[in-house]
């Protein structure tokens, strides 16, 4: 009896599924393999597309977002819980991230950043309890994917920027010399107040007296005695070493 | 990401100043002095402000806040290193969020003692299955039904 019921029902189920075009994600699914796998941006490409395509919000019959468990998301899942190791993915490279679009990888921003947020509750509370954290490594990944993930952003926001406004730089700026007749890279901020009124503005000085000169050439001295004095310091170490091992693999 | 970051002068009228891709993390920690039942206690990084907490857990975690407070928490100078020189642990900021809508929160424990499945064919493993074996054979004969040794042929 029972069995019949559960093959209806799953039959049933499978008839929903295929009416909206959407795979259940269960929780297990969703969370600890969050890092990898094209299964996940499978799941966000359809939900992108079944946003865009005429199925206005308030119709929509599944939630698949995790948004809805709130504060138990700060720690894994149930099933996880008191194990020593938990299988995770490899990090997103950037070849498979450059393949997304801009929206998906917002998207994915939160979906890594709540899951550092996960791994370090669990980091923290471990520590506390002085026990051993369940797959450690799993914090380089999340950390490492999110690095990616924000150069491929700013890769495709340079390239716009250049392309509409012929800007290198995000915030534009110019070498300058100051006081001390270094050059350093001014950046530009907007002021309120125009710069020849603006007395914030003009109290820096952007210009080298003449007195300051004998005390760059002072400085330019000092600077390349310390790069002279590290190149000896190393050579002699290397040195050493190759008297202390004197085989051609402690060389290199 | 959001760090170093500097946003064009407000003016009335600007669109609303938005973040994207934060970089700011939360800790949720069990709270080591008793606190009330719908007070969550978390570490935060040091840039956040009390409105930060309360939106990052409303749009991202959607948990509804009632207020927040927050305190930075100085740690040791006192370790040395091999030098004998002073080294400082990083200071973070703690918030203390509590939740509306009656909600509750109790930290759980999240490492429970579990079964331990030793490998097959380990070190451990023989050895629990000798001992498990020792056992069995100091067990008196079930066949006597607990009548001792030393009576009877």
């Amino acid at each position: 009896m029972a069995a019949a019921t559960a093959c209806r029902l799953a039959s049933v189920c499978r008839q929903f599924q295929s009416v909206v075009k959407i795979s259940l994600p269960n929780k297990a699914q969703y969370s600890s393999h969050v890092l990898v796998n094209n299964y996940h941006s499978c799941i966000q490409r359809q939900n992108y597309n079944l946003h865009r395509f005429s199925r206005p919000d308030h119709a929509r019959l599944l939630h698949t977002s995790a948004s809805k468990w709130g504060l138990e998301e700060f720690f894994d899942l149930p099933a996880n819980w008191g194990e020593s190791t938990v299988k995770s993915g490899s990090p997103w490279t950037a070849k498979q991230l450059r393949a997304k679009s801009n929206e998906d990888l917002h998207k994915l921003w939160y979906v890594l950043l709540k899951e550092k947020n996960m791994l370090l509750t669990i980091e923290q509370e471990a520590k506390r309890q002085c026990v051993p954290m369940p797959s450690p490594e799993r914090v380089k990944k999340v950390e490492r994917s999110m690095q990616r993930l924000d150069s491929v952003v700013k890769e495709r926001e340079s390239a716009l920027r250049l392309l509409q406004t012929g800007q290198e730089k995000g915030r534009p700026g110019e070498w300058r010399r100051n006081v001390f007749g270094k050059t350093i890279w001014y950046r530009f901020r907007e002021h309120p107040v125009p710069w020849n009124m603006n007395k914030i503005y003009k109290r820096k000085r952007f210009y080298t007296p003449s007195f300051v000169t004998p005390y760059i050439r002072l400085s330019l001295e000092k600077h390349l005695k310390s790069k002279m004095r590290r190149e000896r310091k190393e050579k002699q170490n290397q040195k050493k070493l190759s008297e202390i091992f004197p085989k051609k693999t402690a060389q290199a | 990401m959001a760090r170093r970051l500097i946003y064009p002068l407000y003016q009335l009228g600007n669109p609303q100043l938005r973040i994207f891709r934060p970089t700011f993390s939360m800790t949720l920690v069990r709270p080591g002095k008793p606190q009330p039942q719908d007070t969550v206690q978390f570490r935060v990084s040091m840039e956040m402000t009390k409105f930060d907490v309360k939106n990052y857990l409303e749009k991202i975690y959607n948990v509804p806040v009632a207020a927040v407070r927050t305190r930075i928490q100085y740690c040791s100078n006192k370790k040395r290193n091999h030098l004998n020189q002073r080294v400082k642990r990083p200071d973070y900021k703690v918030a203390y969020v509590q939740l509306s809508q009656q909600q509750t929160f109790q930290f759980p424990d999240i490492f429970p003692e579990k079964e331990k499945q030793h490998e097959e064919g380990s070190v451990e493993a023989m050895q629990e299955k000798f001992m498990e074996d020792e056992r069995q054979r100091q067990k008196p004969d079930p066949r006597r039904g607990g009548v001792t040794e030393w009576f009877g042929l």
